[in-house]
């Protein structure tokens, strides 16, 4: 892909995966890219911005300005600014779907409900604690103690039809209890929906506590996850949005933020 | 987004810090040196709801393990006390206060500030918590001290208005305690004198409050959160003392010089926030400096009068009726007030201190202080539009702040209210 004019980018070094965006200067997406943070963060985010900047045919001097976000955002050397994922995700879920008034972020660490305005601007926000139960990580612990990569579980979950009840009180207990349910004869299916149930209540308290105002949208690594979505949903009662691209709504914020800074400091 | 990092506060708009040192270092000094203590004994109390004035009568010196804790804890002495507890038994969800307390009270055990006294007698005057109850009992088996129970009734009424008959049974309680005192010390009770501690010790309260309310001038010249943690001390330990009265007129004249010449805690007031909540002490420097990045200052907080309610008109110190108006401040203790008062409080502050958000900080240690915050920050946020954040750390344990965490917290409320500015 190639392209005319500035270009800005948006990157999101996440804790588990680092995310990158591309838009124009009227914030049409031009490209994504993604690759896993490690634990060199500023390798990692050169690495992905490489490869953004690569599928779009464009080099570093294109960019007019690039933000970075998410926990590594303050080691992204080459960003113009820091933003925050909690805004970031919020102008994200507002580009991808503009009628979004909640956004349901869950990545690897944490989770966030975010309650937005029509411009995508933070109205509240709330977050787990220090804790890992409610998180991606949560269905990591619970995919290894099977031997299944993230990308099955959530399918597999969707063929349940008994599902087993999973305590919600820790990530790491969720491992153990996984192998336990097992090995009492339960039904895969059925454990990997107790699973996600499990991890969507926990969530679905914070987004209560912020206000549940449709459209809401999901967003984060955890957003793919298919059987993740219909147990959010069926708890809810409502419809989430959730595409392919809702996993870089990070890094698409990110982008529309140097997109306003730009045109902000042209401005003043 | 971190945008400046704010300049020292001049020296001589910080003489009122350098004195709260002096008057804190005098005062753990007369409890560590048996030279400077004389034959003064020493009485265990809690820094919420007690009858100082009463102690002073019998030249007890009180010893609040409340601040000798987080004194420790503010020059990173914690891990090792909060160790030697959970080695005994106590659980890692125990209050660290309670912990540290019991640690430093074992036989032999060096702290930061070096041992710790051990009580001649325990007061518990304090309702508010369960746990410490618990606290002074084993600090009762353990030493032999003999323990003093007040029974402080909860404040029940919205409107924050006392029955007489809980006035009354507060007050026959501290009659009660003077003739244990008396028992106990062999000296008579001057009453008197008593009532001349009261009268020094309403004087420096209403120097606080006038004090505190400087937090109204727009930019105010302190904040009212982190630098009124330094400022609580002396109306806390030192109260019915000249010296207390002294501070507190230093203190609000250099807020008065602060305001003529411009001065304060950061390099502008960019934000004004209403802060709720026991700070974080191993990191308190750290965690004051999430916000003065931002240029924000605290102009109003709850913390500071969990010594005394001093500005919301709940008591009066009064030498005419010493013991019913010391009841009257006992029961308006912070955790003693039911929660819509707590919260309608907060709620009164944003309005009439003109602040721009409210910032919980809750602690694990403490369920007194932290139950119903979650209802405090949703009713702020929900019904009255009022921009609320949500941290969590500790008080004393090191273990629970992790701040990359808070941070990201902080910074995403002030990249919120920044845009509610713009709109």
């Amino acid at each position: 892909m190639s392209t005319s004019g500035p270009l800005f980018a948006g990157i999101d070094a996440g804790s588990t995966y680092t995310k990158a965006a591309l838009v124009d200067g009227q914030g049409q997406l031009v490209a994504t890219s993604i690759d896993m943070t490690g634990v060199n963060i500023l390798a990692a985010a050169k690495k992905v911005y490489a490869d953004l900047l690569a599928k779009a045919c464009v080099g570093e001097g294109d960019v007019a300005f690039a933000v970075g976000t998410g926990y590594g955002r303050y080691k992204i050397t080459f960003g113009k600014a820091q933003v925050t994922e909690i805004a970031c995700h919020a102008k994200g879920a507002h580009f991808l779907f503009p009628q979004t008034r909640t956004v349901l972020d869950m990545g690897g660490q944490d989770t966030k409900a975010i309650r937005i305005d029509g411009r995508g601007d933070v109205v509240d926000f709330c977050m787990n604690d220090k804790c890992a139960a409610g998180t991606g990580r949560f269905i990591e612990g619970a995919a290894r103690a099977i031997g299944l990569s993230l990308a099955e579980v959530g399918d597999i979950s969707l063929r349940s039809s008994q599902p087993v009840k999973i305590s919600s009180t820790c990530a790491v207990f969720a491992e153990m209890e996984t192998q336990e349910q097992l090995a009492w004869g339960n039904r895969l299916e059925d454990i990997l929906y107790g699973v996600h149930a499990a991890i969507a209540s926990r969530a679905i308290g914070l987004v209560r506590r912020v206000g549940i105002e449709p459209e809401v949208t999901f967003t984060g690594g955890v957003s793919l996850n298919r059987g993740m979505k219909r147990c959010l949903e069926e708890q809810l009662g409502i419809r989430l949005n959730a595409d392919p691209l809702t996993m870089f709504c990070g890094a698409l914020g990110a982008a529309q933020f140097s997109l306003e800074k730009m045109t902000a400091s042209a401005v003043t | 987004m971190a945008e400046t990092v704010s300049a020292p506060i001049p020296r001589d708009f910080d003489r009122a810090k350098r004195l709260q040192g002096e008057l804190v270092k005098a005062y753990l000094q007369s409890l560590s040196d048996p030279a400077a203590r004389g034959s003064r004994r020493i009485g265990y109390a809690f820094v919420m709801a007690n009858p100082i004035e009463i102690l002073s009568a019998f030249d007890i010196l009180p010893l609040y393990p409340e601040i000798t804790s987080l004194n420790i804890s503010y020059r990173g002495g914690a891990p090792p006390l909060i160790a030697l507890a959970e080695e005994e038994g106590y659980s890692t969800d125990a209050c660290g206060y309670v912990k540290m307390g019991i640690a430093a009270a074992m036989d032999n055990v060096q702290t930061i500030l070096g041992p710790i006294p051990k009580p001649d007698v325990l007061l518990l005057s304090y309702s508010g918590c369960q746990i410490y109850i618990h606290w002074w009992e084993q600090l009762h088996y353990r030493t032999g001290a003999p323990i003093f129970v007040l029974d402080i009734p909860y404040l029940r009424d919205f409107d924050g208005n006392i029955p007489k008959h809980d006035i009354e049974y507060v007050a026959a309680q501290l009659w009660e305690f003077v003739e244990k005192l008396e028992a106990l010390t062999g000296r008579r009770f001057d009453e008197g004198n008593f009532k001349e501690t009261v009268r020094r010790s309403g004087e420096a309260w209403g120097l606080w409050r006038r004090c505190l309310e400087m937090g109204k001038r727009r930019p105010t010249p302190f904040d009212a959160y982190f630098e009124s943690i330094y400022y609580m001390a002396p109306i806390t330990f030192a109260r019915g003392s000249e010296e207390c009265i002294a501070f507190y007129r230093v203190l609000l004249d250099e807020l008065q010089r602060r305001t003529e010449a411009g001065v304060g805690p950061t390099a502008e007031e960019r934000y004004r926030l209403v802060f709720e909540g026991v700070p974080n002490y191993p990191f308190f420097k750290r965690f004051w400096g999430l916000f003065r990045e931002h240029n924000a200052r605290g102009v109003a907080s709850t913390y500071p009068k969990v010594a005394g309610m001093v500005d919301t008109g709940s008591f009066r110190l009064d030498p005419i009726r010493p013991m019913e108006s010391l009841a009257e401040y006992m029961i308006h203790a912070y955790c003693n007030w039911n929660m819509p008062m707590r919260t309608h409080l907060i709620e009164r502050y944003v309005r009439e201190y003109a602040a721009d958000g409210v910032v919980i900080h809750s602690i694990k240690s403490c369920r007194s202080f932290s139950m119903g915050q979650g209802d405090i920050r949703e009713y702020l946020a929900k019904e009255c539009d009022i921009p609320t954040l949500l941290i969590e750390s500790d008080h004393v344990d090191p273990r629970y702040f992790s701040e990359a965490q808070m941070r990201n917290r902080v910074d995403a409320f002030f990249e919120t209210l920044s845009v509610r500015g713009r709109s």
